[in-house]
């Protein structure tokens, strides 16, 4: 969990968003939905984005779970995704927000090893989570950001 | 470019209009802000609801014993539990009309019971509550729950609710009709249409739809038995409303002793400022178990309990002459007030909508008629552009409408009807005075920076790829800034819509700035810093913004219909000015100057022509605090507040231009460009209203093209979840041109205008006049929300509606 060991028993019919915000406080991960549809449960499991929701807690046994409390330290510095959202507001009530930090993680920490995402596949990747106070506008441009912030320190062409 | 028609306040540090980042931002961007869910108090219970799954029926008996005696469960209670609370009321009657209401002690207009005890009147009407040890053990009881319905028949239409022989659902109510309500010149109006050279009427629905604020609601009630004080966590975008609702009017608890605390709040769109059962009843169960009570909505909960928008049949009709020049606009329309009349609701539905009509044209007559009507759906409240989204929907029809019946260009026919800049403050002849507005600028603009000039070559272009281009343009006043008190109490408003602000200089230099507003999202924190900040010229990284909490604000009114930056702004501002001229009379006492010597700047005093002889902010804040050689009339401290209670409503305005193309084989509607122009006057901080105009634009295409609330015949939302509820996701939306022009509003200090929600009001009728547009060649005048491939299809193959 975030880079630590964790045990505990779980129920078998447990879901690991459950978990993360009853058992384990973790309230960064927020539950919007009952359907699997609104994204701001995603974690990341085995550092693939998953909608904790959809996810049994005994089934990510033995797995790597990353939250958004994994992210920065409490107050600490942003990560470039996060920066780069804050400088282009991405964020209004903030509801989706650590759900859509936690998708989108994937598509920056490639950007510096291959082509900038295009504008479509940046909203292609975030059709998964569900924003109703910035109509996703600002945060397209803050993915847009990161990317050519992350390719540029990498000696990219941005 | 911006185009700018008025001066700029004059400003202090300057920080005021600049896109400063959100300070909110990085709180939420670790995923660290607080939301009521994520509230755990110690030895909290958990409460769940049984929601009717039947949209009418008495109720034979309720059986909970079984439930008490599963694991974990604390109390269950049903109506039979809390026969001496209040109902819910309803605080917005239309005014100067005959409402009916279901009743309400203190001669109150009365709403729904906290829970419903012997008739259920929609899916989700609250029947009984279990608190138990952890949520799933109560969510499980509920099921243990057994109720005995006799079926009533259903109505979910405001129409078929007042045809004859109609289900009944109030006994006070005869007939569903809550109000018959009306506003304009019927006689000059029917005139004008009967004399006129041209007339087109449309039948338009304006669907219901469901806000879907992404956090559902939630509450928790703290009852203290030492002190008899109740605290309520709510999502909520007015605390001091749901304080003084819950206390005076519902729980009949004195108002020092209920605190109402709004936490971080994830998203609301005018949702979150209802009274709902659950949020006295966590009080009540907290006060009856001795522990904190705490409630979360599930989103299927949300959208069977949580107020719905829209939701209006209309009969619209306009006039005009065969050059282009509108004569007269009349609209009948039939609004669907759901099972109870929310707190609000009945004033959204009316006047909210019925004086918006005509828009930004100058109409000779105007007359608007509404039938506000109970259904057995869920109850009708606001929602994002809440009723100004109605008019300029049925007003932007009629005018595509009345262009193509006249052989005239859609565009020409409205820039010759605008509203002249020269007639304001302009009496549109149903309620509102708009109070400033140079419309040509604005809708210029937009025509220029859409390239409306290019639409023919572009819809030629698209047929090459089997595409079908349309253009829709749509114009909109949005009336905002309630408000005037005195005003909205003749709108049947009750209790005033004032705001207030507190300003409390501290003595090491540091401001804290107290307002009774509660952001949903909004930066509050930000923009009201900066508003304090310009005006004390200090830095904002110095100014503490505090709100959502009726302990730490007196007293306020929240957020809503765009409010908050032209209500509490200027009252941060006034007092803020307050705090400047109290500085300037001690100044001079500290100086050892006249008064008039004195010269406030950059957040110090200095005597004129004389630099040295100064003192800084933080010396001056020290001085006040220590009070030292302050003559009598000076108090010692900088402690401010206003009341700000403007003298008229403010009137945003703008025009849209969405461009669609649709696919001709599939019936897919891509809005392929937008392009948005709007007026909300002096903006504070352009970053924060450029997301909010984003946000709200994307809203109205989500009504135009997916949104719809959908009740069976039994009176069953069908579309109750979000996998049968269609909100837009990113990739259904382009980036957006936008554009703004500044007409500063009289009516408050800062020449603010209402900007959060204003951008939502046109893009349902801007899409679907461009949907038209590529239809027309098919003889196509109308199409319903929302725009389904299904429903274009049909369409393109001459099906008709």
């Amino acid at each position: 969990m975030n880079g630590r060991p964790e045990q505990f028993a779980a129920q078998p019919n447990e879901l690991l968003v459950e978990r993360l915000r009853d058992g384990l406080g973790l309230t960064g991960t927020k539950v919007g939905c009952d359907t699997g549809q609104c994204g701001t449960c995603v974690v990341r499991l085995d550092g693939r984005s998953v909608k904790s929701c959809l996810v049994l807690t005994a089934s990510a046994a033995g797995g790597e779970v990353a939250t958004i409390e994994g992210e920065t330290t409490r107050g600490g510095e942003l990560s470039g995704l996060q920066e780069a959202l804050r400088q282009e507001h991405g964020t209004q009530c903030g509801f989706c927000t650590p759900g859509m930090v936690m998708a989108l993680g994937e598509l920056v920490e490639n950007a510096a090893d291959r082509e900038a995402p295009t504008e479509p596949e940046i909203r292609e990747w975030l059709t998964g989570n569900l924003c109703r106070c910035t109509g996703y506008h600002s945060v397209v441009r803050g993915v847009q950001r990161a990317c050519a912030t992350a390719r540029s320190a990498a000696g990219q062409e941005v | 470019m911006t185009a700018v028609t008025g001066e700029a306040p004059a400003t202090g540090s300057g920080v005021l209009g600049q896109p400063l980042d959100s300070r909110e931002d990085p709180q939420l961007l670790r995923g660290e802000a607080t939301y009521v869910a994520d509230i755990d108090l110690p030895r909290t219970a958990h409460m769940a609801i049984l929601g009717s799954p039947v949209a009418h029926a008495k109720i034979l008996s309720i059986e909970t014993k079984a439930a008490e005696q599963l694991p974990g469960v604390l109390k269950v209670a049903t109506a039979a539990d809390f026969t001496d609370v209040m109902p819910l009321p309803c605080i917005w009657i239309p005014g100067g009309v005959e409402s009916h209401f279901p009743p309400h002690p203190y001669g109150l207009p009365g709403a729904r019971p906290v829970l419903t005890g012997d008739t259920v009147r929609h899916v989700g009407d609250p029947i009984a509550v279990v608190v138990a040890e952890t949520p799933r053990q109560a969510t499980a009881a509920l099921a243990a729950i057994a109720v005995e319905y006799e079926p009533l028949p259903v109505v979910t239409r405001a129409d078929e609710a007042l045809a004859e022989g109609a289900p009944q659902l109030h006994e006070a109510v005869p007939g569903n009709l809550n109000a018959y309500w009306t506003c304009g010149d019927k006689d000059r109006t029917d005139a004008a249409i009967a004399e006129a050279e041209v007339t087109v009427e449309l039948d338009l629905v304006n669907q219901r739809t469901i806000n879907s604020p992404i956090e559902p609601r939630g509450a928790v009630g703290d009852y203290d038995a030492a002190t008899g004080e109740y605290t309520l966590y709510a999502s909520t975008q007015g605390p001091h409303n749901h304080r003084f609702l819950l206390s005076a009017l519902v729980l009949g608890i004195p108002f020092n002793k209920l605190r109402v605390i709004a936490p971080t709040v994830g998203g609301s769109f005018g949702t979150k400022g209802y009274l709902y059962p659950d949020m006295a009843l966590v009080l009540l169960l907290s006060k009856a178990l001795g522990r904190p009570v705490k409630w979360v909505d599930t989103r299927t909960g949300l959208m069977n309990s949580t107020v719905q928008g829209r939701d209006h049949r209309q009969h619209v009709t306009l006039a005009g002459t065969r050059d282009g020049r509108i004569t007269a606009v009349r609209c009948t329309s039939y609004a669907n007030l759901g099972a109870y009349p929310s707190t609000i609701g009945p004033g959204v539905a009316t006047a909210l909508m019925g004086r918006s009509i005509s828009g930004m044209y100058d109409i000779g007559a105007a007359f608007c008629e509404v039938y506000a009507a109970f259904t057995n759906t869920v109850s009708l409240g606001a929602q994002r552009g809440s009723g100004r989204a109605e008019a300029a929907f049925l007003m932007e029809r009629l005018v595509d409408r009345y262009a193509s019946e006249i052989g005239m260009d859609p565009a020409a026919v409205r820039r010759k009807n605008l509203v002249p800049k020269e007639k304001f403050p302009y009496d549109n002849g149903l309620g509102w005075t708009y109070d400033s507005g140079n419309y040509q600028l604005n809708f210029d603009r937009a025509i220029e920076l859409s390239g409306y000039a290019d639409m023919p070559a572009r819809k030629a272009e698209a047929r090459t790829r089997g595409k079908r281009l349309g253009v829709g343009l749509a114009t909109y006043v949005a009336i905002c800034g309630v408000g005037p008190s005195t005003r909205m109490s003749q709108e049947g408003m009750l209790g005033g819509t004032w705001e207030s602000a507190n300003i409390r200089v501290h003595p090491t230099g540091e401001v804290t700035v107290i307002v009774g507003s509660a952001s949903t999202g909004q930066s509050h924190g930000t923009v009201f810093a900066q508003v304090a900040a310009d005006e004390l010229g200090i830095d904002p990284a110095t100014v503490q913004v505090l709100e959502g909490d009726t302990q730490k604000a007196p007293y306020g009114q929240g957020t809503y219909g765009s409010r908050s930056y032209s209500m509490a702004a200027p009252a941060v501002a006034l007092t803020a000015r307050k705090i400047k001229s109290k500085l300037i009379r001690a100044g001079a006492v500290f100086l050892g100057i006249p008064e008039d010597k004195v010269v406030y700047e950059g957040g110090g005093v200095h005597e004129e022509g004389n630099e040295k002889n100064a003192k800084t902010f933080a010396e001056l804040a020290m001085s006040m605090w220590y009070g030292w050689g302050l003559p009598a009339e000076i108090e010692p401290a900088l402690d401010e507040t206003t009341h700000f209670d403007p003298p008229d409503f403010n009137y945003p305005f703008g025009t849209h231009v969405a461009v669609v193309e649709i696919d001709e084989l599939t019936g897919e509607t891509e809005v392929v460009s937008y392009t948005a122009v709007d007026d909300a006057g002096h903006i504070g901080n352009p970053k924060i209203v450029l997301g909010q105009i984003e946000g709200s634009i994307t809203h109205g295409l989500g009504q135009a093209l997916m949104e719809a609330a959908v009740y069976d015949e039994q009176g069953l939302l069908v579309s109750s979840d979000l996998t049968t509820y269609a909100l837009p996701r990113a990739a259904d939306v382009p980036f957006f041109t936008l554009d703004k022009t500044v007409t500063p509003s009289p009516h408050n200090p800062l020449g603010a205008k209402g900007a959060g929600e204003i951008a939502t009001v046109p893009p349902a009728a801007a899409v679907v006049n461009a949907v038209v547009d590529a239809l027309s060649d098919l003889g196509v005048q109308h199409i319903d929300m929302p725009l389904t491939p299904e429903k274009v299809w049909r369409r393109l193959r001459g099906e008709a509606q």
